[in-house]
């Protein structure tokens, strides 16, 4: 039996799991309430660890989710996700202020689709295997090869234009 | 100098083809300062992935999840204790007795060698007494002279 525990497994995924929140909701204290309730709720769950096959993955998917339920209730996307256009997260308001934290790249990376913006910072930032990212976001590594080829190409072609 | 190399394992980036060692390389590369003018644009973007790779919970929240969980902060306590002289001066009387000690097995030891060589000395002078006091008379001709008038003619002789 695996020895896990909350201080030296779970907590250390904290800012793994922020940084994938932040990617979301784009609000730092948003998405430390994220982690929070993640982790929470990672903690309630402490007595299947042994029976969760990828606890990091397990808490990641769980973050993702709450993190986008968050965007939602706050009314920052008023359709679907797309993924074929960069999504509209954000109130002019908001957005103005995010283009005074971030530069024009980052700007570019987060307008991406979340999918593939999400898929990017698995992959890019966090290191993790096709197959991690596929367990994630409960999709195959087919899809996640080709959400994140999507993402790259729009980001060179962006690149390139400007 | 021939940024072929590079070139390809970019293209290969954007087509998702490399590997995560081959990615390492595109990152180092564009870490340093001297890029060249046509890989320039793309420099600002793995920086950018480095410094998102920085971004952090706040200091505080570790603790604050511990505490919420029930479980102690991982930073340790350490309680104040009263310490008095005797406690303090501890590691002082350990090793002055420790000195003590070793003085006083050092004198035992020289004491009883300084026994040996008194009673070797008195063994040998118990030995050689006898001829010592022989020549202590012989090299005393008054009391010589004196005892030999004094004793028997047969003693005399033996001396």
């Amino acid at each position: 039996m695996e020895n896990i525990s909350f201080r030296t497994t779970v907590l250390p995924l904290g800012d793994r799991l922020f940084r994938l929140a932040l990617r979301i909701t784009m609000n730092k204290a948003e998405a430390e309430d994220v982690v929070q309730d993640t982790l929470l709720k990672v903690w309630e769950r402490r007595e299947d660890w042994n029976q969760i096959d990828n606890l990091e993955a397990f808490a990641m998917a769980t973050c993702r989710n709450r993190a986008l339920d968050l965007v939602k209730r706050a009314g920052r996307i008023t359709a679907p996700l797309d993924e074929s256009q960069p999504t509209p997260m954000h109130s002019p308001h908001e957005q103005m202020e995010v283009r005074e934290e971030f530069s024009h790249v980052r700007r570019l990376m987060d307008s991406l689709p979340e999918t593939q913006r999400t898929i990017m910072l698995l992959r890019d930032i966090e290191g993790m295997t096709y197959q991690e990212i596929a367990q994630t976001l409960d999709i195959s590594e087919t899809q996640v090869k080709v959400y994140l080829h999507r993402a790259r190409t729009k980001i060179k072609e962006w690149i390139t234009n400007t | 100098m021939d940024y072929k190399y590079i070139e390809q394992l970019l293209e290969r980036y954007w087509e998702c083809q490399t590997t995560f060692e081959e990615e390492t390389i595109l990152r180092n590369f564009f870490r340093q300062e001297d890029v060249p003018a046509s890989l320039l644009p793309y420099r600002q973007f793995f920086i950018e992935q480095d410094e998102m790779a920085e971004e952090r919970l706040a200091g505080d929240f570790a603790d604050r999840m511990l505490r919420m969980v029930g479980e102690e902060s991982p930073i340790q306590v350490c309680k104040a204790r009263r310490i008095t002289v005797m406690h303090r001066f501890r590691p002082f009387y350990r090793a002055a007795g420790l000195i003590a000690i070793l003085l006083t097995i050092g004198n035992a030891a020289h004491q009883s060698f300084s026994d040996d060589d008194i009673a070797n000395g008195q063994q040998m002078a118990e030995d050689i007494a006898p001829d010592s006091l022989q020549q202590i008379t012989i090299g005393q001709p008054e009391q010589q002279s004196a005892e030999l008038t004094a004793q028997p003619a047969d003693t005399i002789v033996a001396l």
